[in-house]
């Protein structure tokens, strides 16, 4: 059986080129064949393809690379070309293909038709995977991408042990299995497909892909933290009054009204987006930057959260859906006039939960986690809010005195802000508050690669650092468990309950002023 | 932007730097406050080159918040300060640039000056555009202060004397990390190279290296990938235009001039009955062909050739903030067979 340590290190024994020493380089030393199951779908098309083409033209893919498309559709190997040439010309931020690297690119295409519930295609696939290791050089290496609807997750990886493609069966090289979010659709679920996943794959072979964690101000948390001495001090409940996390989107669901109806705002971002940018500002420093440390962290504080006991539900949580309303001042329908939206629907567009970390460091630190659809502003950040001065001896009696706060921009903004009180400049003490900015300006000619291109590309090198890990994925359902259970038994009636284009329903406002606190305007 | 005659007049710049940022914190918001990431110092000299350089300059100033100090040897006269902003996803970033004509000053003053002018505790980097390198006192004087030295060799200005100081200043200023634009270039190629061999297979002929061809617009290219491969594969110097392996053997290097400045146009490599050769594609300058033929046959490949923008390579030397081992022995291999 071959081993995969999960580590950046190639084993190829490319390390041996001593051309290789010291080369700043960011091709993938290991050569690998990528196969993508749900080959025919949008996220193959407008993702995953242009970002390994756009991997190709960066000079990121291996030399020695094939890329397998499995799917139910009908089609030739030259079809498939011609389709992710299409999706490629319409989507890559590199427009449109260029040659003779298209025809290079392509020739290493190849497609796959196939059930998924039929082994004989799957040993179709078998056979084009050594084909490839012969002729292409892929030397045995494999990278599973799971573009499917979750409901076959399982039926892949089944068949793939049934053909003896899974690694335990594998005389040569490595294999991994990206998996697209969500990983289950509650606790039992994704225990359940974890269990399936687990007897094919080890835990260091699965890769639960969450685009978010790609995204480059997501990685700037741990620069911030960690490459700076002057905030670990006083980031702890000493200090810090409460933490907000926001997640706010100004976009509907955007022809998705099927698979949102199931998943909601809490399944679709709040166990997952919301829940990693919490562990990233909560967790202890790791060791060191690598991928089991930084997880070992994440996996810490999750399962440090307190369990909301679900007759508290509606104290700590906020539920809402919206209206129809005014967009940048264009009308735009309520949720459940959307396409594929029942139209009495109960799911809910936004919500906000209060958690608690049971630890040394934020004992009784309200930690409040919002995320909404057809919100005022799209407007991702978090803020750490800290605690009021003890003592008052400057200022005007008419001053206000803030407390200063932290913000880290996801976006679209990306940066930090400080807000702090200063005096201003005259006879008088008057404070007020003002704000310190910074980001680095963007690049000229350099774009930061969009997520997908990241994480595919880590993926392929071994590197989870940016992956889930299951334990977190665990303790991210456990923790939000109650609330779905709560929210599931009692069908709130007032939905929709706000306007599109707003700041959120009343409910989740409330929820903070009964904290003594209140939300930052989105 | 203030005009100042005078360009020793340090305190006048001061108050104009102090006037531009409340000037701009006005436009702002009341109350505003600046960063500053590094000092840039940037020398020019060459009026045709003028131009380019102060476009890369500002570029990257832009994007690291800066105290831009342009010391403009061409005919510009006097100072200009300037405070500019640029938005940037609903941020703003400040920038400060003193722009002083120096072409009626003295190495002392300049140095002087520039000094006066950093912003304290904060690194300085000096990108040197101008034609002497060691042979200029107000080169020596502002490296001794920069923390990075950026330079480019490459060019019709340049020739290996260029090369031969900057072994040379490597010995002088141990403590400052030197970066050549001329070398960074070259990164694509020299993965294009290392990439044939990192097949096992073909790993051995790295070893058997008998004869190297270079063609490039410029000498400085050619002459560091070749540095490169020799420091590389322990390559001693034979003469001139040829390298000797670790079994002594001797390699033949021919440099031939073709192609834009700055470019390089192919390398070809032979190890026994086999040739390995990377060359730029007839049909797309963006594209390398790699092919291998003789014994160890392959078919042609194209990749993309990654040229890397001037200003990004200019951002990657500011970044780095320790000496490239791998640049340097490379720098040291060209000095040597440059002799």
């Amino acid at each position: 059986m071959a081993t995969d340590v999960g580590t950046r290190r190639p084993s190829d024994g490319a390390a041996v080129n001593p051309l290789r020493a010291g080369l700043d380089s960011n091709r993938i030393t290991d050569p690998l064949n990528v196969v993508f199951f749900g080959a025919s779908g949008d996220l193959t098309k407008r993702m995953l393809m242009p970002a390994m083409y756009n991997l190709r033209l960066n000079d990121v893919l291996p030399t020695n690379f094939g890329i397998i498309g499995f799917s139910r559709s009908e089609k030739s190997h030259y079809d498939f070309r011609e389709e992710m040439k299409e999706a490629v010309d319409e989507f890559s931020r590199s427009g449109p293909v260029k040659e003779p690297l298209w025809t290079d690119f392509a020739n290493r295409l190849h497609y796959i038709q196939g059930s998924f519930d039929d082994p004989e295609e799957f040993k179709d696939l078998k056979r084009q995977l050594e084909e490839n290791d012969e002729k292409l050089g892929t030397a045995g290496n494999r990278l599973y991408y799971l573009a499917t609807p979750p409901a076959v997750f399982t039926k892949v990886v089944q068949q793939l042990a049934a053909v003896g493609l899974g690694p335990k069966d594998q005389a040569k090289g490595w294999s991994r299995i990206v998996v697209e979010k969500p990983f289950g659709t509650d606790l039992d679920s994704a225990r359940a497909l974890q269990a399936e996943v687990m007897k094919v794959f080890d835990e260091k072979q699965v890769y639960r892909i969450d685009h978010y964690l790609g995204k480059e101000p997501v990685q700037d948390i741990m620069a911030l933290r960690f490459a700076n001495v002057m905030f670990e001090p006083i980031w702890n409940r000493l200090y810090v009054d409460c933490v907000q996390i926001t997640a706010a989107e100004t976009v509907g669901v955007e022809g998705r009204g099927g698979y949102y109806e199931h998943a909601g705002a809490l399944r679709d971002m709040i166990q997952n987006h919301v829940m990693n940018l919490l562990a990233l500002v909560a967790m202890e420093p790791p060791i060191s930057p690598n991928a089991d440390d930084v997880r070992d962290e994440k996996f810490k504080v999750l399962s440090a959260m307190r369990p909301i006991a679900e007759d508290q539900v509606s104290r700590v949580t906020a539920r809402g859906q919206y209206g129809p309303g005014l967009i940048e001042g264009k009308p735009v329908p309520g949720y459940r006039e959307e396409e594929s939206v029942d139209p009495s629907s109960v799911t809910e567009t936004y919500a906000c939960v209060k958690f608690l970390i049971d630890n040394w460091r934020w004992a009784e630190v309200p930690f409040y986690l919002r995320s909404g659809k057809r919100l005022a502003r799209k407007h991702s950040e978090i803020a750490v809010k800290f605690r009021g001065i003890p003592h008052r001896i400057f200022g005007e009696a008419g001053d206000q005195i803030e407390t200063n706060t932290l913000v880290m921009k996801i976006q679209p903004d990306e940066g930090v802000s400080l807000r702090f009180n200063a005096k201003v400049p005259g006879p008088k003490m008057h404070i007020r508050g003002v704000t310190m900015d910074f980001n680095y300006g963007t690049g000229f000619g350099v774009e930061s690669a969009p997520a997908y291109e990241r994480l595919i590309a880590d993926a392929m090198r071994g590197d989870a650092t940016l992956f889930t890990r299951w334990d977190a994925v665990e303790q991210a359902w456990q923790a939000v468990m109650p609330v779905l259970n709560r929210w599931s038994d009692t069908r709130t009636l007032d939905f929709p309950n706000y306007l599109a284009g707003s700041q959120g329903p009343q409910s989740a406002d409330a929820l903070l002023v009964a904290d003594g606190r209140e939300w930052r305007r989105i | 932007m203030s005009h100042i005659e005078s360009p020793t007049d340090v305190a006048a710049i001061q108050e104009e730097l102090i006037k531009s940022r409340r000037v701009l914190g006005a436009d702002i918001e009341s109350t505003s406050a600046s960063v500053v990431t590094m000092n840039f110092v940037v020398f020019v000299d060459d009026p045709a080159h003028r131009v380019w350089v102060l476009v890369r300059a500002q570029l990257v100033a832009q994007k690291h918040p800066s105290r831009l100090i342009v010391l403009d040897s061409t005919n510009a006269s006097g100072v200009e300060v300037s405070s500019a902003t640029r938005e940037n996803s609903g941020a703003t970033i400040v920038n400060e640039r003193v722009h002083i004509g120096v072409q009626k000053l003295d190495h002392a003053s300049i140095i002087s000056l520039t000094q006066e002018l950093s912003v304290p505790h904060i690194q300085t980097v000096l990108w040197w555009s101008g034609g002497r390198l060691l042979q200029s006192r107000t080169f020596s004087g502002l490296a001794q202060s920069a923390a990075t030295v950026l330079v480019d060799s490459s060019g019709k200005v340049r020739g290996e004397e260029t090369i031969r100081e900057l072994g040379e200043f490597l010995s002088r200023f141990p403590g400052v990390v030197l970066n050549d634009l001329a070398f960074m270039r070259l990164l694509p190629w020299q993965e294009m190279i290392a990439q044939f061999f990192d097949d096992p297979a073909l790993r051995e002929d790295l070893f058997s290296i008998d004869g190297l061809r270079i063609e490039s617009g410029s000498d400085a290219e050619a002459l560091y990938l070749a540095g490169w491969l020799g420091s590389r594969l322990s390559w001693e110097i034979a003469e001139r235009d040829a390298f000797r392996d670790r079994r002594g053997r001797r390699i033949p290097f021919e440099k031939i001039d073709k192609g834009d400045q700055r470019r390089v146009q192919s390398v070809v490599l032979t190890a026994g009955a086999s040739t390995y050769r990377a060359a730029l594609s007839e049909a797309d300058p963006h594209v390398v062909a790699l092919s291998v033929e003789g014994e160890r046959a392959k078919p042609v490949r194209y990749m993309p050739l990654q040229n890397i923008g001037n200003t990004s390579l200019i951002e990657r030397a500011i970044l780095v903030s320790s000496r490239d081992q791998i640049f340097e022995t490379s720098l040291l291999t060209v000095r040597e067979l440059l002799g």
